[in-house]
């Protein structure tokens, strides 16, 4: 009875936190990849439109490139910054475009608008630490030809854009072997701890100066020109007619050495960005936008209930779910195997691939986290429930049948209740498993305790990551401390006891 | 009271019970015995549909065993397993009253027929707040029996009950059953291995050798007039440990 009233009430809120995350849609909604310069600028932007009367809310640190566009043109983003390069080489690498004119044009056919340029040049460029610099004599790109053994440590998207790695070694001619992919932020440490020689980076970045980086000289002027810009959705000028000219007031506002300083400020200086934004704003269109002071109390209250609610929406479901389908697998074998196969097979998607495949359908955001936490929700619940059913000793299950109780009675009466350790302990898995794996909703928009983990490692600022950290291993102590309470609660006291009692 | 005829099942291929028939009458103690796999529990669960037979018919209390009758069957009937076959998770009240309180029946009724039952079968009502966990193996044999007697079957079926119990709880309880069966006026089909048993408890023997019936008589007739050698090596194998003792002195 308990159980069951519990189920309900958690069946209600999550209709009722359904509403919540499909809800918040007037504002409009800035985005950003998840790299610093790009959430200075998603801050510049929403915080621009805002000192100007324009309801609108930035989602930062969404992920790269693939999924900011994707989310542009399914509009769960309405703006993003980007950059000229990225644009042409890997957005519409399809299509051959010269100039500035042709890339907007192309763009427009997508229903796609941009602003004119920021200001500043991000390119890509390679830089080693000055004592790798001196040993071989390192000026320019072509001089790696000569050094096939050098570690090359490059991110993700260098490793397979059209412009990256794979273009600039057929363009250098470069031998090089060992390449590996890791994250920017990690990158640098790597070159600081001399675990790789060689990386690449992006010419504003703050940790140039910072680590006395010597950058090598684009001798055959492989990379393109990485001009930022904004890219917004041309729907957006019939919505708010002022948009156009806002974001025109951006353009040419940004310098290099504006960039530089400003990536310095967050990454080195360890203010917010939103304080960086604002500065920047009041500075060049003297205007004073509301920045927000967080305090961490504040800030885990809302990153504790964003995750709380990914967790406890996400599980009910699967325990509504998963508990009738162990219960069909107990009863017919062959439906069985079919059912443990197919959550097995869910269970291997690695949980970043599975959240990326839910984009297309789902958007970014609460909902595609929802599911995919749902779906690996499932297998511990399902393999227990159907574990515990079958594991009912033959002479209690013929007692059963010999009462004359029909099959939905002995299911009520004596199996649930004689499996209920074993469905418990399924749930109990999967609720821990749960709260550790919905930390990687904070990448696709979804917030939660990953966010200041996910913040952290790009900031390198330990402090943010174990603010993100350490609540969501407590909450799955908790989690594991609350189903141990509730086995004793709801367990019968006759199964409590162990058989060494026996007189 | 219940017919079997013509009846046949197999396991992987392997027949167990080769066309049987047997009728066993109104308000006898009828025991079931023979070697280790002679099909005797498998017959008994044929009897009321755990299991179901691949050829012939059964009928249970003057009507044919099916799947849509079995159930109600079942329930004019009680059932005794081995090791008990209690609920763990329920008191051992709970499991005896748990079929009369699915059915509904008045807490008043239930309450005097449990104590009717304590009575009948040497337990205190205070040890029925125990789980079965918390019982000797005579008392949970004692509480299945009560569970088995609850709604006053017409027949009783038993495998092996007294199969786990030490000698001592053993006789205590087949002393209790005798009285048990012959005051109730039940009908009672039981599966043993036991001769002793089976010629203290059964008004009639049904003896089985693979699958049949080698000779279905009372103790006596089965003593004088053996059917088979086996019938004669089967009972005399069942041999008390002082034996040689009694043997020497005559």
């Amino acid at each position: 009875m308990m159980l069951q009233k519990s189920i309900l009430q958690l069946l209600l809120l999550s209709i009722l936190s359904g509403l919540v995350f499909a809800s918040a849609d007037a504002n409009i909604k800035v985005g950003s990849k998840k790299f610093t310069e790009s959430v200075i600028l998603g801050e510049i932007i929403s915080q621009h439109l805002s000192s100007h009367g324009i309801a609108a809310v930035h989602q930062d640190q969404l992920g790269g490139t693939r999924l900011l566009w994707k989310a542009l043109l399914g509009g769960d983003i309405d703006i993003y910054p980007d950059y000229s390069g990225t644009i042409i080489h890997e957005i519409l690498q399809a299509e051959d475009i010269d100039n500035h004119a042709e890339l907007k044009s192309a763009l427009e056919k997508t229903g796609v608008l941009m602003a004119n340029p920021l200001g500043f040049n991000n390119t890509y460029a390679l830089g080693v630490s000055q004592a790798t610099a001196q040993k071989y004599q390192l000026r320019k790109i072509s001089d790696l030809k000569n050094l096939p053994d050098l570690r090359f440590g490059f991110t993700n998207e260098f490793m397979d854009r059209e412009d990256g790695w794979p273009s600039l070694r057929n363009y250098y001619q470069l031998p090089q072997k060992t390449v590996r992919g890791l994250d920017h932020d990690l990158a640098y440490k790597g070159l600081e701890a001399e675990s790789i020689d060689l990386i690449d980076l992006y010419s504003t970045d703050a940790e140039i100066a910072y680590y006395q980086l010597h950058i090598l000289d684009d001798d055959l002027k492989h990379f393109p020109e990485y001009s930022a810009v904004i890219l917004y959705r041309a729907e957006l000028e019939d919505r708010n007619p002022q948009i156009k000219s806002l974001l025109a007031q951006l353009s040419g506002s940004i310098s290099n050495t504006e960039m530089v300083r400003m990536n310095s400020a967050v990454k080195l200086d360890g203010n917010s960005e939103a304080l960086v934004a604002h500065n920047f704003l009041k500075q060049k269109f003297n205007v004073s936008s509301l920045v927000e002071n967080s305090t961490l109390l504040s800030r885990l209250l809302k990153t504790g209930s964003e995750h709380l609610l990914l967790v406890i929406l996400s599980l009910s479901a699967a325990i509504l779910v998963a508990i009738p389908l162990g219960i069909w697998g107990a009863r017919s074998p062959a439906a069985g195997q079919i059912i443990l196969s197919t959550v097995g097979i869910i269970q291997t998607i690695p949980s970043l691939a599975l959240l990326v495949f839910m984009i297309p359908l789902l958007g970014i955001g609460g909902p595609p986290a929802l599911v995919a936490l749902f779906l690996y929700s499932l297998l511990p619940i399902v393999r227990n429930t159907l574990s515990g059913l079958s594991d009912i000793p033959l002479d209690i299950r013929e007692s059963a049948l010999a009462l004359g109780l029909p099959p939905a009675a002995r299911l009520k009466l004596v199996e649930i209740p004689l499996a209920t350790r074993s469905i418990l302990a399924g749930i109990k898995t999967s609720a821990v498993i749960n709260v550790g794996t919905a930390t990687l909703g904070a990448l696709i928009g979804a917030g939660g305790f990953g966010q200041p983990i996910l913040t952290g490692i790009r900031l390198d600022d330990t402090g943010l990551i174990l603010e993100g950290a350490i609540p969501a291993a407590v909450l799955a102590l908790l989690v594991q401390w609350g189903f141990d309470l509730l086995e004793r609660l709801i367990l019968s006291p006759g199964l409590q006891i162990s058989q060494e009692s026996h007189s | 009271m219940i017919q079997l005829d013509q009846i046949s099942k197999s396991f992987g291929g392997q027949e167990v019970i080769h066309d049987l028939s047997l009728e066993i009458p109104e308000e006898k103690t009828v025991v079931l015995i023979g070697p280790s796999g002679c099909g005797k529990s498998t017959l008994l669960r044929l009897m009321i549909g755990i299991l179901w037979p691949d050829k012939g018919r059964i009928s249970l209390l003057r009507k044919e065993l099916t799947s849509q009758n079995i159930e109600s069957l079942r329930q004019q009937v009680g059932f005794v397993l081995q090791d008990g076959g209690l609920f763990p998770h329920l008191t051992a009240a709970q499991n005896i009253c748990l079929m009369a309180k699915y059915l509904q029946r008045d807490p008043a009724w239930i309450q005097s027929r449990l104590a009717e039952l304590c009575a009948l079968s040497r337990l205190s009502l205070d040890l029925l707040e125990r789980y079965p966990r918390q019982l000797s193996g005579g008392q949970v044999q004692r509480v299945a029996l009560m569970r088995a007697l609850m709604l006053d079957p017409q027949v009783l079926f038993l495998d092996e009950p007294l199969g786990a119990l030490d000698p001592l709880h053993r006789v205590s309880l087949q002393d209790d059953m005798k009285s048990i069966f012959s005051e109730l006026k039940k009908t009672v089909i039981m599966v043993t291995h036991d001769m002793g048993e089976a010629a203290s408890l059964a008004d009639l023997i049904v003896i089985m050798r693979e699958g049949r019936i080698v000779q279905y008589d009372n103790m006596a007739t089965l003593v004088t007039q053996p059917a088979d050698p086996f019938v004669v090596e089967f009972i005399n194998a069942q041999r008390k440990p002082w034996q040689h003792l009694e043997d020497q002195i005559r």
